[in-house]
């Protein structure tokens, strides 16, 4: 007599036998789950990258508080974060002269767009933004490469996004500029292919603009700033600087970046959730439909169970033999999702962040751990709705009469 | 030793209860053929049914090798049917996705007395004894209707049961095959010592039983 082989989980291929022996329902299912799955993944990693890119640049800027022009606060706030420039200024020796208290370092900066600098393509709108060297703490620190020599009149130090060697020549407004260096990538909007330099060298372009625009732009006025990128001293507060700053100066706002980043990321929470409340929905319309079809499968094998308990399988056992099945077919359909996920993120890459990124609106993607994490989490929620779905199903089967089973009573 | 006390089960219908068993008592002790006649519908496979712990008695107790087992929690009802308790029903009843040596071994796996390895050996060694020691690897679907029921023989032999309960089991089978499994079902309550209860409409094998149990309308006819 042959020596028999013996199979490690006999009750476990016994479930996946089963799958396979409804080969275009399992598929459907799969599919099914590997839809939500799909859609679970994408939303979630294309939500965090989104939190993320804001998050991470915001952070980046190093600001604690930026001074603004009142009227121009929603501009101009935008404009210091997301570089969105304005016309509303301040007077540049406002700080200065008004000596805050809570107030470490202030750094003046000046945003001009322009679509007539003659840089980049035809008309291509430019960020020119001009700030001190000396008193910088917001630009500088982001230089991933630079001119082995200190910055100097005419140099410019170009966004991430701005792809051209250190050293080569650029013109503005028919000035030559050096590129002194380039930052890293920040995440922050129009920061990505803005064109950096001291203030002086900004001021200096103001003959050539007046000449082909016909003005002066208000920021390029000697005594003029788009507004003040300010880091508290050690020990003071943000409300503390605020309240010191609206109770000192007028026409002006103190906008704080981290209540611009609550306010953002409030608004891009408010989506988030909107993203998971949908993603729970949709999987519990998907827990229901594996419930209602397990419900059907397990109909159809009433006979079967039967016959496994009248030869002894205990209730934990046909509970588990129904659960191992679905989780099998909810986790292989979570399985295949993400990587449809993954591909409907390719797809976004080359279509909506590719856009952005021409738009000078850059888009970091989510960290791969983190992508990983939300991978398992979307293949672990599926195998939960399998869970879920079959287990009243299961738990009500093993309760019956193994002969009402069998004879399909019951 | 079987013992039923009294035992009966009532179903509960649209035009109210029906009576499937009405108060049988019934004794039999180790090693006993014994045959259930009756017509169709008399109440045989629901007695079988409840004295294999299939489908619970509304009145009475059966205690089998002196335990009550329907006082048995589930688990515990479950571990006696599977070690005590041998079942061949009046279908084929393996599993057609598991080989025949897979479904010959399945009540010894679900009971994880024995190492996976001994329950296939001894699956395999019962489908030697039946004369399936060929179709080890044979998917039902593969097997003859005879050979199907030798290999649910098998199976209810795999835990060493002390009661092999068949259920009118030669039904659909030919003269022939029928012949060849009641000679196995009486070789093993023969030489294994195993009380074996039939239920049966054939006479001719009733008449090889030392008990005949005849059943009409839900009662024992005197």
């Amino acid at each position: 007599m042959a020596s028999p082989s013996v199979p490690r989980w006999l009750l476990g291929s016994l479930a996946l036998q089963n799958l396979g022996r409804r080969k275009a329902r399992t598929s459907l299912l799969v599919l099914a789950v590997a839809i939500s799955g799909a859609i679970a993944f994408a939303g979630v990693v294309m939500m965090r990258s989104i939190e993320a890119s804001i998050t991470v640049g915001f952070s980046r800027l190093g600001a604690d508080l930026m001074v603004v022009a009142q009227d121009a606060l929603a501009n101009i706030t935008a404009a210091l974060l997301v570089v969105e420039p304005t016309d509303q200024t301040l007077d540049a020796n406002l700080l200065a002269q008004a000596r805050i208290a809570g107030i470490g370092r202030a750094a003046s900066q000046r945003i001009f767009r322009s679509e007539q600098s003659g840089f980049g393509g035809h008309a291509e709108s430019v960020d020119l933004i001009g700030f001190d060297p000396e008193r910088d703490f917001t630009i500088q620190p982001w230089i991933s490469e630079r001119l082995n020599r200190p910055m100097q009149p005419g140099d410019a130090i170009l966004g991430a996004a701005r792809d051209l060697p250190l050293g080569s020549e650029i013109a503005l407004y028919g000035r030559p500029f050096r590129v002194y260096a380039k930052l890293g990538r920040t995440g922050v909007g129009t920061h990505e292919r803005g064109v950096f330099m001291a203030t002086s060298s900004l001021l200096a372009l103001a003959p050539g603009i007046r000449e082909r625009t016909g003005q002066t732009p208000p920021m390029l006025e000697p005594d003029k700033v788009s507004g003040f990128l300010i880091e508290l001293a050690p020990g003071a507060t943000e409300l503390q600087a605020r309240f010191a700053l609206l109770s000192h100066l007028s026409g002006i706002k103190a906008v704080s970046a981290g209540s611009l980043l609550t306010g953002i990321r409030q608004g891009l929470t408010a989506l988030l959730g909107g993203v998971l409340a949908l993603v729970s929905m949709m999987f519990a319309s998907t827990a229901v439909m594996v419930s209602v079809l397990f419900s059907a499968i397990v109909a159809e094998r009433r006979n079967e169970i039967g016959l496994l308990k009248a030869i002894g399988a205990r209730r934990a056992q046909i509970v588990g033999l129904l659960l191992i099945e679905a989780i099998g077919v909810t986790s292989a359909g979570g399985a295949i999702g993400v990587a449809l996920g993954a591909l409907l993120l390719r797809l976004f890459e080359h279509s909506l962040v590719y856009y952005l990124t021409q738009m000078g609106i850059p888009f970091l993607w989510l960290d791969r751990t983190n992508m990983v994490f939300i991978a398992a989490a979307c293949v672990f929620g599926a195998a939960l709705i399998g869970a879920v779905g079959a287990l009243a199903p299961a738990w009500r089967v093993s309760r019956q009469d193994a002969y009402d089973l069998i004879r399909g009573e019951g | 030793m079987l013992s039923c006390r009294g035992v009966g089960r009532t179903y509960q219908t649209d035009r109210g209860p029906v009576d499937a068993v009405r108060r049988i008592d019934l004794e039999a002790p180790d090693g006993r053929f014994v045959a259930v006649i009756g017509r169709s519908g008399s109440g045989k496979s629901t007695l079988m049914a409840m004295i294999g712990g299939l489908i619970r008695p509304t009145i009475g107790s059966i205690l089998i090798d002196g335990v009550d087992i329907w006082a048995l929690d589930d688990n515990a009802m479950a571990r006696f049917r599977n070690r005590r308790i041998g079942y061949v029903f009046q279908f084929a009843s393996l599993l057609p996705t598991l080989r025949a040596i897979d479904n010959v071994a399945l009540p010894a796996l679900l009971d994880r007395r024995h190492a996976a390895a001994e329950a296939y050996d001894r699956a395999a060694q019962l489908l030697a004894d039946v004369e399936l020691g060929t179709h080890l690897d044979a998917y039902p679907s593969e097997m003859s209707a005879g050979e199907q029921r030798r290999a649910v023989i098998a199976r209810a032999l795999i835990n060493d049961p002390i009661l092999l309960l068949a259920d009118e089991p030669t039904s659909d089978l030919d003269e022939q095959t029928e012949r060849e499994i009641m000679a196995l079902f009486l070789s093993v309550n023969r030489e294994r010592g195993t009380t074996l209860m039939l239920v049966t409409h054939n006479l001719a094998l009733a008449s090889e039983a030392e008990q005949v149990v005849q059943i009409a309308d839900g009662a024992i006819v005197p």
